[in-house]
């Protein structure tokens, strides 16, 4: 095999390896923002009303220091 | 000298591109099926396509560099107008404090600064708070309000500014002392509604953030400085970029229904006909994502954000009565979408054929043309920028590697977007390397 020749299979294997890694570590990277986003568990006030079914929400004051 | 050493390297790409292009011919005579030869033909096509605007990006930088020379010769120094700087922040406090005093240590001095907290969970306002007042004969102003995203900040801030000049400059950036003063000096003409400054990476702690800090000069700071001369930057960079206030109140400030509100005011400026400069010495440095999920998360929003922005101008595609605006979309949608397809399609393709016929002498002759424009394009930029020179050895693994990890995740973005997946602004933590 030539010198080109080697140097055009490097680039080959290193290109397939690297699209294999590139698309691996955007689903990665989905997979993370989705788990994230399961942690937080976000609700508005209208929201938790309905869920409550009552007029108004009354708030325990917590100290968060 | 300059333009020596540009007609040497567009002699280089040019018999290497011959060269490729011999290779291009061989393998097009070996296939006898219309979709190769067709596949074959748009990939010569885009390859011709990506070095011509490499080529042009260069020759209208050195233009810009030479013009620049001769228009601020003869700079009038009285020119000193009321500036304000606007800092939107959202859990910003770890940068928040070193952002602030590179603000106060601006040589310029009339100068208002509005730190702009964006209802942030964390201590970003308690910090800011700390500098309220006069700081080293500048006015600082801390606000608050409640979460709405960055462009509502800032068009709260914007309402509150005392300047007729303002800078919006992100929390997680840090400024030289100088530019300010650097940038305000272009709006002495009255066709300049913006001037976008250089963003350099202050976090080069590892291979990742190297190679970011090679596109930063190479893909945006070379880039900015080509359309410069064009009057025509297309973006105006978060950390950096200054504003002339009638003109953003004109267009109605920031708009809220992209995730790039950045591109998206440009494109307003630009629909107006108002020229858009680039001052290069006037620096920011910024904090590059370090690790390659966080680098694909604000990839994937900068594409999705630019899409948006193109897809809300698109009417202006085919209507070329205002021919630089559908130019400049033209060219946005170039870079956002049809580059990184073809690359992926060029890469499948030369797989295709390696595969199939054996290892190919065109998937090296094609890389390497790439890769000599890449290493003349960064040594060109770190030559303007008085860089690190060893970051030149990084455009080696720039294409191989980056690009194409950077591509995909745009490629995936623009599915996302055109099947209109809901998406958050997705910030990125921060780790104080500013």
């Amino acid at each position: 095999m030539n010198f080109i020749a080697f140097l055009s299979f490097s680039v080959l294997v290193i290109i397939i390896l690297t699209l294999v890694f590139g698309i691996t570590a955007y689903f990665l990277y989905k997979m993370r923002e989705r788990q994230r986003r399961k942690g937080v568990d976000v609700a508005t006030y209208e929201e938790l009303k309905e869920e409550e079914g009552r007029e108004y929400l009354f708030l325990d004051k917590v100290n968060l220091k | 000298m300059r333009i020596v050493i540009f007609l040497l390297l567009g002699l280089v790409i040019g018999l290497f591109y011959v060269w490729t292009f011999y290779d291009i011919k061989v393998v097009y005579d070996t296939f006898e099926h219309t979709f190769f030869r067709l596949s074959i033909i748009l990939v010569a096509f885009f390859t011709f396509i990506v070095i011509f605007r490499y080529i042009s990006f260069i020759f209208f930088s050195i233009m810009k560099m030479t013009q620049k020379t001769v228009s601020f010769t003869a700079a009038n120094l009285a020119f000193r107008p009321r500036v304000t700087i606007i800092v939107p922040a959202y859990n910003e406090d770890v940068t928040i404090a070193t952002s602030i005093k590179s603000l106060v240590n601006q040589t310029y001095t009339n100068l208002e600064i509005i730190i702009m907290d964006d209802g942030s969970k964390d201590k970003t306002y308690e910090i800011a708070k700390k500098f309220e007042g006069k700081f080293k004969g500048k006015d600082i102003k801390v606000l608050t309000k409640k979460n709405g995203g960055k462009s509502r900040a800032l068009n709260f801030a914007l309402e509150r500014s005392s300047g007729d000049f303002i800078m919006c400059v992100d929390a997680d950036s840090k400024l030289e002392p100088d530019a300010v003063a650097l940038m305000v000096r272009y709006f002495q003409d009255p066709e300049i509604a913006a001037v976008a400054g250089s963003v350099f990476v202050s976090n080069r702690t590892n291979i990742l953030t190297k190679l970011q800090a090679l596109e930063y000069i190479e893909g945006l700071n070379m880039v900015r400085n080509g359309q410069a001369f064009l009057k025509l930057v297309n973006i105006i960079p978060g950390p950096i970029g200054m504003f002339r206030k009638s003109d953003i109140l004109e267009i109605g400030g920031y708009s809220h229904d992209t995730f790039a509100e950045d591109a998206d005011l440009t494109l307003k400026l630009i629909q107006k006909d108002r020229k858009i400069d680039f001052e290069p010495e006037a620096v920011a440095y910024t904090e590059a994502p370090d690790e390659l999920l966080d680098l694909l998360k604000q990839r994937y929003r900068w594409t999705r954000g630019i899409l948006q922005a193109i897809r809300k101008h698109s009417a202006s595609l085919w209507n070329w009565k205002n021919f630089n605006f559908s130019f400049v979309l033209w060219y946005m949608l170039f870079e956002a979408i049809f580059w990184p397809f073809m690359d992926l399609f060029a890469t499948m393709l030369l797989i295709y054929i390696s595969t199939s016929q054996g290892v190919n002498t065109l998937l090296i002759y094609w890389w390497l043309l790439f890769s000599i424009v890449d290493v003349a394009g960064a040594l060109y930029c770190i030559l303007i920028t008085n860089e690190t020179k060893s970051l030149a050895f990084y455009a080696i693994f720039y294409r191989l590697y980056f690009i194409a990890i950077v591509n995909i995740a745009k490629i995936f973005s623009t599915i996302e977007e055109w099947f209109q997946i809901e998406m958050s602004w997705g910030k990125l933590d921060r780790k104080g390397g500013i």
